[in-house]
């Protein structure tokens, strides 16, 4: 009984996901030691974990809550811009801006949703869109942001201890502090899934009566999801902008929201370590890898059909995502054997 | 009439020109076993959908002996507030969780018993480790009732349908109701799990000391475990009494099995 259903509920990922964290951090110390990690490879890294930030957000709202949103980049793109003025021009230092950031798109995220939550499905991910259109163009138009130039904030976060002990991180150091608040996300993410508010979710999504049969409600469970997946682009805006340090609005366009989704429907569903995969190969795999095979590493918008056709094999063999790939090899594996054994057998 | 549980006073919803519960009135006690019964599209899952609010009626009174405020009106309530009342339902296709476990289903059933904040069950702070667990054991309680605590954290929808319609059960049990609320809970089940969910039903009243509301066309089921019933036709009642009374109601039989030709002077054939 339990080899053919399987267990589920029963593992801890959690110790996976330091050992990820740790895998990853060593990667400054292999390009300071040897020749095959490439200086200009950290900027991606740092990339794939700032838009894996943003699809753990994005798993929340749509493997949890069911809906679609094409806002995910104007929120990140408010979190970068609010990381620099809180930075540049109110000289908080790293943490506290941070955590404004973070409070202020959550909030955004709320308020929003209030409005916009009403709808569902189709309508909701074009509401979304509309926001974040909206944000773009203020981040156009208001002289502060730079216009349509962008603007661009000293490298790397500064960390205060009260104003007294002070410390700029160098490269290596702020790619550590990403790597960190991708574990935190992660960890985040995996205990809420694992929550009663994850159970509630869960339920939302199965069956809406069902769930408001058993007193939970649709729209606040919603608004939940919402404001989360917000303040996870807020996050992952303001780590972006930590790194990077420039940004301009036309970064923050929806072809990043659609990226973002894509995240979540190749790396899989409701996974923690899918979205992360999904994030790696959407946004690491194509400037890794893709760029550089002759001839097609030429053409320009490769990572566009590379990510397309990803989409189209991923629905049509692993609907729930590329993180269950190895678990339908094994099945398949398993199945010819069988069936090599059993002789023939339907 | 302290012993009163639920009465549904002159209960009406149309959809467009359809009258599919035209003036139901009905009333049942504490600790009753209350079927109701109807041919098919006579209205009997409408009047439950009223009666939970996932429907507003046009008119009509809910007037339900509530866990803490005592005789409340529920018209007006949210779906998802009726719960916390003392009224707990089932669906006619079984609508449990796919992606939760058979233990993860029950306690969503539990969802408005949890207080702990969102942070506080992220970062698991004691009030919320103290909540799953004390949840967690009512859980196990209720599955050893229906005695499926060998899946307990098997796949919910993968199991037997028989075992799907316990679970949907036990969902229900979870929050101490004083009235649940069954949608045709032996529908699709064999003969050895309908009389199983039989003896579940009846330890559920005996032990929980809840009313059950249901709704079902096994006539054996209903007659072995209903109090009374009442039989509605066209979303109209027909009659209310014991089930060998509503056997024997000429009105109820017309509408199950049709007017017989001398009744009706043989004019028209009733399919």
């Amino acid at each position: 009984m339990n080899k053919v259903f399987g267990k589920i509920g029963k593992t801890q990922p959690y110790f996976g996901f330091l050992v990820f964290g740790a895998i990853l951090s060593f990667a400054p110390v292999l390009m300071n030691n040897t020749q095959w990690f490439l200086f200009a490879w950290l900027t991606i890294f740092a990339g794939f974990i700032v838009y894996a930030i943003a699809g753990l957000g994005m798993n929340i709202l749509m493997g949890y809550g069911g809906l679609a949103s094409l806002g995910t980049a104007g929120f990140m793109g408010l979190g970068a811009y609010l990381t620099m003025v809180l930075t540049v021009d109110a000289g908080f230092s790293f943490f506290p801006v941070l955590f404004l950031t973070i409070l202020a798109t959550t909030i955004l995220g709320i308020v929003v949703g209030l409005v916009s939550l009403r709808v569902e499905g189709f309508f909701l991910a074009i509401a979304t869109l509309v926001i974040a259109e909206m944000l773009r163009q203020v981040f156009q138009q208001m002289p502060l942001l730079g216009g349509h130039a962008g603007r661009s904030m000293p490298a790397f976060p500064t960390i205060s201890l009260f104003g007294i002990l002070e410390w700029t991180l160098n490269r290596n150091q702020t790619y550590i502090m990403l790597v960190i608040f991708l574990v935190i996300a992660m960890f985040i993410t995996q205990l809420l899934f694992k929550s009663a508010t994850g159970r509630a979710l869960s339920a939302m999504r199965g069956s809406e009566s069902a769930a408001a049969a058993m007193g939970i409600s649709i729209f606040r469970g919603r608004l939940l999801a919402f404001a989360l997946a917000s303040g996870f682009a807020g996050a992952a805006g303001s780590l972006f902008m930590f790194f990077m340090p420039f940004t301009n609005p036309n970064h923050w366009n929806l072809v990043l929201s659609l990226f973002i989704f894509a995240v979540v429907v190749i790396g899989g569903v409701r996974s923690v370590a899918g979205t992360v995969l999904g994030a790696f190969i959407v946004f690491a795999v194509p400037q890794l890898f893709i760029a550089r095979l002759p001839v097609i590493g030429d053409i320009s918008g490769m990572d566009f059909v590379f990510t397309g056709v990803l989409i189209i094999i991923v629905v049509l063999f692993y609907p729930a995502g590329l993180i269950w790939m190895p678990a339908g090899i094994k099945n398949s594996i398993t199945k010819l054997i069988k069936r090599k054994k059993g002789g023939e057998t339907t | 009439m302290s012993n009163l549980l639920l009465k549904v006073e002159n209960l009406s919803i149309a959809f467009g020109g359809l009258k599919a519960v035209d003036d139901l009135s009905f009333e049942m006690n504490h600790g009753e076993v209350y079927g109701i019964i109807g041919p098919n599209g006579a209205g009997k899952t409408t009047a439950f959908n009223c009666i939970t609010q996932f429907y507003k009626p046009d008119a009509g009174k809910i007037i339900f002996d509530s866990k803490e405020d005592g005789m409340i009106n529920l018209v007006g309530h949210k779906p998802h507030q009726v719960i916390g009342r003392g009224l707990v339902r089932t669906f006619q296709n079984v609508e449990l969780i796919a992606s939760l476990s058979v233990i993860d289903n029950l306690l969503v059933g539990a969802h408005i018993a949890f207080k702990s904040t969102l942070p506080e069950q992220v970062f698991r702070l004691p009030r919320a480790r103290r909540e799953e667990k004390q949840l967690r054991a009512r859980a196990m309680e209720v599955l050893e009732m229906l005695g499926l605590t060998h899946i307990a954290h098997m796949p919910a929808t993968m199991q037997p349908y028989g075992h799907q319609k316990k679970l949907e059960l036990g969902r229900t049990l979870m929050m101490s109701p004083k009235l649940i609320i069954l949608d045709e809970p032996a529908a699709g089940l064999n003969e050895v799990e309908t009389v199983g969910l039989i003896e579940i039903v009846q330890r559920v009243t005996k032990e929980l000391n809840c009313g059950i509301l249901l709704i079902e066309h096994d006539m054996n089921f209903v007659s072995k475990l209903c109090n009374r019933i009442c039989a509605i036709s066209f979303g109209k009642r027909l009659a209310i009494g014991t089930p060998d009374e509503i056997k024997a109601h000429p009105d109820v039989q017309e509408a199950y099995l049709g007017k017989s030709d001398k009744e009706s002077g043989g004019g028209e054939a009733n399919g």
